[in-house]
């Protein structure tokens, strides 16, 4: 709670609808206030100040108030029909980062509760509150500061972990898709990812609900009886182009389509898990074997990074200079899981155009008259930070009912309004630590076939990859060496650091400072490719592709100069030792 | 579409300026919510109509949740910056894209400083400071915010267009024997014949200076002036060059430009006359009908003024006479200490279209504004001891006891004659009888009122004595007319074979040819030398007409708007406490140092920089001094008695050069551009 203190200073839902006439107090409108032990009065204050000066200024600009900020906070602003969101953060958080953690909150919700109208008018105020409680925490714990810099997943540390058990929680995901009803599914362990097929964003809300059953027994979910006690289910929502994109991926149809082919590829996975006492007794290191198959793939891997220069160098492959990625793409192994390479290759590419084309999509469903404005939200993208969440960030449940968040950012973009919310299902299911959670149709439940498959299917390889996963150790804490750096990959939101969690990690460290002003500054100009920003204490580097940013600091050495340019400069030498050093940590700045 | 608007706590406009396109947003805006028939109303209303919502929010946030509101920005990038100095509440709006925050930010604190300029230590007491900004009379009230507006629209220009006051510093013109012999002549010729002249009516020339459009090309300083601060400089060509325009953009004087430059600006001999006629104060007593359009509604007279309205009654609008000086207010350091805003006169003598002569005077009663601005000064101090709960201790370099005398005599030297002086010896005596008094109550918080209403009445005085023709100074004295026309004379014969040269030497005044040879690969560079306020940097030639080194039109245009973005993104990690900035861009590299000299030029080791938030002061020399109030005093903690000078430079170079060759490129300029010769080389 303490944390929570630190980052957020104030919250609140305001429902303007409520607040119409002369004699209605402002308190009427307020849903919910953070931190809820603030003075009716103070609450009554803020909502009604904020509210009413978001408004006149919103006539005055013909557009809604997207920020607010104070001497001492500044406030990320959302308005929707006759809601206002805001969210206020001292002012050392960038504003990037507290409008991206606006959207994420409003999403989080609507993902679990749909409509914010219709959830106010089936639960109670206290209930919901609860809720906005839940989900302000969670965006806002653990981690170190530099995680929230990036916004980024937690994900298993990957240098720790054998690739082969990556690779196996993913197929244990493919194994699920094979039921029709299953969209797509992640793999988590005590919070954190280790597999996952769905985009960042949705990943990052499933979490929630996993890392809530985690730490308290599920209440209120449904158990599905008929499977055991270790499922349960929750009924969430997703936006059309979410749900699109889960289902546009070619994992999706390429396994689904031919059920025939089932059972055999159901004992080869068996027979992979049960083989991995064998291969972990040997840890690989996951970036030295250079198998033949794997030269097979390679032209089809350029083909997936051409768009990245750095990758289309020649030299290495460029999978083996990518860092083990948590989600299995960089695992190699035997010829037989050459359809699995590419098929999850594809699903790469396919999230990448989305990431492109995504909007498009969404409004030639809404009538194809959203064209425009969708271009302009793109090119605003790297402006606005997380605009892949708050494109998606779908509204009420029909026509009537268009209430939840705004997808935001450029005024045009309000024809995208009526997109709805799709009720879906989340399906979990714990062995202890770990956690498969799957999107299912909604009617999965009730088929009790499917889900006895799904769950009979994975049951043994969840629990043989839970057993690795707990039995390996946490890991020696690499002794930190004498620099510091941060490798965001922005593609699938994860982060490679050796900045260790809390103390380090405090805002006031002069590294994650630096970082978080080249990052805003990274996605203010399309244009920066590198940079170098020092200070009397610290000179960090910073560059940055279009999937990838990565920022480096040398410790030690002598910082003393005059500040005058100077050529012996230590800082100057700092791109050279960042490609130097940052090859052992699967980093490739060439 | 851009507006600056400042405003009382109780919403009333104190000034606006717009620009077209935000005129026509407000009055469609307006328009729509009007009922059909009724004509639009004044601008003036619907402005104040609109802003009031968030004007009372403002303070309503301020005095409930002792947070005031810095910025708004909403979704389609309109930004909405406030501030608030004293009384005064300050909106900047952009919704054109073509400024940031911290542009608008920039904006508002340079209008205050051109405010200050103007008013001196009326600005000081928000009710008088508000009946400065807002004559009663219409007529005079839209006079003045011409002027201001027309003083705002000259920034917003020179900014944009103009690499001096991009980074804040003067340009001087590089030819070092002109200027030279230009300084000398000043020195030798000018200023001494106008200093023992009898016309002078009592007036004595501190500072002259010579403008070729906005660079500076020759500067004196009289021996017992004290140095002119960057920022009044700076300020000072604004308004120079608002009463002379300049078109920037033309290379040549062709005949028409020298048409439309010649004679003066529309505004260009207003003098700050804000007194009432006895016409419209009287018309004050008695509720006016409404002017125009509907009665403004936060229109009012604030009951607790306590001056002396009769005193302002006397007052008559002189007709503005072109040989009138303008009235400035400048910092002035001497012996016995720091003076802000002391009274000065300022000629603005045109010699040709684009080439100006400025004189600066001292007045004959500027003792009075010293000893007002002692007084005021104490007072202040007093007061804060109060609201601490402490005594008035001896701190400081005047006890109260020192005060009270020396207001006594100050008050006795004035005369009793006047109604505003009668007026002060009431509250005085009112307030010796509280504070000193036997049995009275003494120091304590009750006082504080009091201190308050004594800082009204020191301001009362100051204004009387500096802005209207009565009180001291009644004869308005100032250098006769043709003693001016004579100093003008003398300057342009001197300059009649130079002027053409110097208008296109001004255009040019460094070029980056000359340093394409030594420098392969640089496209331009900025060096400033922040301890004198100076700034060398070629010339961004960007006219169709005009062909630079950098090429015609577009290319020249971008390379223009990244140089200016540089400048603004540096300045943003200089706030944060960066000081080396090197970018990869596009197709260029871009850098930036900051480094600290000792008076010999021995490179100071880098030290802490201080951190600031974002609604700081902006960085600049201008509106607020960064590098000396800020920078260089935090810097220089550690270094007593030590004169530390400190520097910048900006340089864009080619993608393709190594760092190492642009690294020592940077180098070389820096040791060069400095050198003891101070001439760069050329």
């Amino acid at each position: 709670m303490a944390e929570l203190m630190a980052r957020c200073s104030y919250f609140f839902l305001y429902d303007g609808s409520k607040v119409r006439g002369e004699g209605d107090a402002t308190r009427e409108g307020i849903c919910y206030f953070y931190p809820e032990e603030t003075p009716l009065d103070k609450q009554e204050l803020l909502c009604g100040q904020l509210a009413g000066v978001g408004r006149c200024v919103s006539e005055l600009s013909s557009s809604p108030v997207r920020v607010i900020r104070l001497h001492h906070n500044k406030f990320a602003i959302r308005m929707r029909d006759d809601f206002l969101w805001a969210l206020g953060c001292p002012v050392e958080v960038s504003i990037v980062r507290v409008c991206e953690l606006l959207d994420q909150l409003i999403n989080l919700y609507c993902f679990y509760n749909g409509s914010v109208r219709q959830s106010y008018q089936l639960s109670s105020q206290e209930a919901l509150a609860a809720r906005w409680a839940r989900y302000l925490s969670h965006l806002q714990s653990g981690s170190s500061e530099l995680y929230h810099v990036f916004s980024c997943l937690r994900t298993i540390d990957s240098t720790n972990v054998d690739p082969l058990l990556l690779l196996k929680a993913a197929l244990i995901l493919q194994a699920c898709q094979r039921c029709p009803l299953v969209l797509a599914g992640c793999i988590l362990f005590r919070g954190r990812v280790v597999s996952t097929q769905m985009s960042p964003e949705v990943t990052m809300k499933v979490m929630v609900h996993e890392s809530d059953t985690y730490t308290k027994r599920p209440n209120g979910q449904n158990t599905c009886s008929s499977v055991g006690s270790a499922v349960s289910s929750t009924s969430v929502f997703l936006t059309l182009s979410e749900l699109q994109d889960l289902q546009s991926a070619p994992v999706f149809s390429s396994y689904s389509t031919p059920h025939k082919e089932a059972p055999p590829k159901k004992t080869r996975l068996s027979r992979t898990l049960s083989d991995t006492p064998s291969t972990e007794s040997e840890p690989s290191d996951p970036c030295s074997p250079q198998s033949p198959q794997k030269v097979s793939f390679s032209p089809h891997l350029s083909d997936v990074f051409s768009p990245v220069p750095s990758h289309s160098t020649p030299g290495p492959s460029p999978q083996s200079l990518r860092s083990p990625c948590p989600n299995g793409k960089c695992s190699h192994e035997a010829e037989e899981e050459e359809s699995f390479y590419h098929s999850f290759h594809n699903s790469d590419v396919g999230s990448r155009q989305k990431h492109s084309s995504g909007l498009d999509d969404s409004s030639h469903l809404n009538g194809g008259d959203g064209d425009a404005a969708c271009g302009t939200v793109f090119a605003d993208k790297m402006v606005e930070g997380d605009s892949r969440v708050c494109c998606g960030s779908a509204v009420g449940h029909g026509a009537e009912m268009r209430d939840a968040p705004p997808p935001s950012l450029s005024g045009g973009f309000s024809k995208v309004e009526e997109n709805p919310l799709i009720p879906m299902t989340l399906y979990i299911h714990r062995v202890k630590g770990l956690v498969l959670a799957l999107l299912v149709e909604p009617h999965f439940l009730k088929d009790t076939v499917s889900m006895e498959e799904v769950y009979h299917s994975s049951l043994a390889s969840l629990n043989g990859l839970e057993a690795h996963l707990r039995s390996i150790s946490p890991g020696l804490q690499v002794p930190p060496g004498p620099y510091v750096f941060a490798h965001f990959d922005c593609i699938q939101s994860t982060l490679t650091t050796n900045l260790s969690g809390r103390p380090g990690g405090a805002p006031e460290h002069p590294f994650v400072r630096a970082t978080s002003l080249l990052h805003s500054h990274f996605c203010n100009t399309e244009t920066l490719q590198e940079a170098i920003i020092r200070s009397a204490g610290a000179a960090v580097y910073g560059t940055r592709s279009v999937a990838q940013e990565t920022y480096f600091q040398q410790h030690g050495g002598s910082l003393r100069n005059s500040g005058i340019p100077n050529h012996q400069d230590s800082a100057f030498s700092l791109p050279s030792k960042a490609r130097h050093r940052l090859l052992k940590h699967g980093v490739n700045l060439l | 579409m851009k507006c600056l608007l400042i405003a009382s706590e109780s919403a009333e406009v104190l000034f606006y300026w717009t620009d077209l396109e935000f005129q026509q947003n407000i009055q469609d805006q307006y328009g729509a919510s009007q009922e059909e028939g009724q004509g639009l109303p004044a601008f003036e209303d619907s402005i104040s109509t609109l802003f009031a919502p968030i004007i009372i929010s403002c303070s309503t946030m301020v005095d409930r949740h002792s947070d005031g509101y810095t910025s708004f920005t909403t979704e389609n990038n309109h930004i909405y910056v406030l501030h608030q100095f004293d009384e005064c509440l300050y909106i900047a709006v952009n919704g054109d894209g073509e400024e940031k925050e911290d542009d608008l930010r920039r904006k508002i604190y340079v209008m205050k400083k051109m405010i200050e300029v103007q008013f001196g230590m009326v600005t000081l007491s928000g009710n008088l400071l508000r009946r400065e900004l807002r004559p009663q009379d219409t007529e005079q009230r839209a006079r003045l915010w011409k002027h201001l507006q027309g003083l705002l629209e000259t920034y917003s220009q020179l900014r944009e267009n103009d690499q001096s006051f991009l980074v804040e510093a003067v340009e001087r013109l590089i030819h070092p024997t002109l200027c030279e012999q230009c300084i000398e002549f000043l020195e030798r010729r000018l200023v001494q014949q106008l200093n023992t002249s009898v016309e002078r009516a009592g007036e004595e020339v501190l500072h002259a200076f010579i403008l070729v459009h906005t660079k500076l090309l020759a500067f004196y300083s009289s021996r017992n002036a004290s140095t002119l601060t960057t920022s009044d400089l700076l300020a000072l060509i604004i308004i120079a060059q608002n009463m002379y325009p300049s078109d920037v953009d033309l290379d040549d004087p062709s005949p028409e430009d020298v048409e439309s430059t010649s004679g003066s600006g529309p505004e260009s001999f207003y003098t700050p006359e804000p007194s009432p006629t006895e016409r419209d104060s009287s018309s004050s007593a008695s509720p006016e009908p409404p002017v125009r359009g509907s009665t403004p509604v936060f229109e009012f007279v604030d009951p607790d003024i306590q001056m002396a309205e009769d005193s302002l009654h006397t007052l008559e609008i002189s007709p503005p006479d072109p040989s009138t000086p303008r009235r400035v207010f400048l910092e002035v350091s001497l012996r016995e200490g720091l003076y802000p805003m002391m009274p000065h006169s300022m000629y603005c003598l045109p010699l040709w279209p684009g080439i100006t002569l400025v004189l600066l005077t001292k007045i004959s009663t500027s003792r009075v504004a010293m000893s007002v601005y002692t007084f005021l000064e104490a007072f202040d101090k007093l007061e804060k001891h109060l609201k601490d709960g402490g005594s008035p201790a001896a701190r400081g370099h005047l006890t109260i006891h020192d005060i009270r005398s020396k207001l006594d005599k100050f008050i006795k030297a004035l005369g009793p004659s006047d109604i505003q002086f009668a007026q002060l010896q009431n509250v005085w005596t009112e307030f010796k009888n509280r504070a000193f008094a036997r049995g009275g109550p003494g120091f304590n918080r009750d006082l504080i009122p009091w201190c308050k209403n004594m800082k009204t009445q020191l301001c009362g005085i100051y204004r009387q004595c500096f802005f209207t023709d009565s009180g001291l100074a009644n004869t308005h004295r100032c250098l006769s007319r043709s003693l001016q026309e004579r100093a003008q004379t003398m300057v342009q014969e001197k300059l009649m074979d130079w002027k053409d040269f110097l208008l296109v030497k001004c255009k040019r005044n460094i070029t980056m040819v000359s340093y394409l040879e030594d420098f392969p690969g640089l496209i331009h560079f900025i060096c400033v030398d922040r301890s004198s306020g100076q700034m060398i940097a070629p010339s961004l030639c960007i006219t169709e007409r005009a062909t630079s080194e950098l090429g015609k039109g577009p290319v020249a245009q971008y390379i223009k708007s990244k140089v200016w973005s540089l400048v603004s993104t540096t300045r943003r990690y200089l706030q944060k406490g960066y000081s080396t900035v090197t970018l990869r861009d596009g197709d260029f590299f871009f850098c930036y140092f900051l480094w600290f000299e000792n008076e010999t030029g021995y490179k100071l080791e880098a030290g802490d920089i201080p951190v600031l938030p974002d609604d700081s002061p902006p960085i600049g020399m201008l509106a607020w001094d960064y590098y000396s109030r800020k920078l260089l005093r935090y810097y220089s903690k550690n270094r007593q008695g030590e004169a530390v000078k400190c520097y910048e430079l900006l340089t864009v170079h080619l993608g393709v050069i190594p760092t190492e060759i642009i690294l020592q490129h940077c180098r070389q300029l820096a040791s060069k551009l400095w050198e003891p010769s101070r001439n760069p080389l050329l």
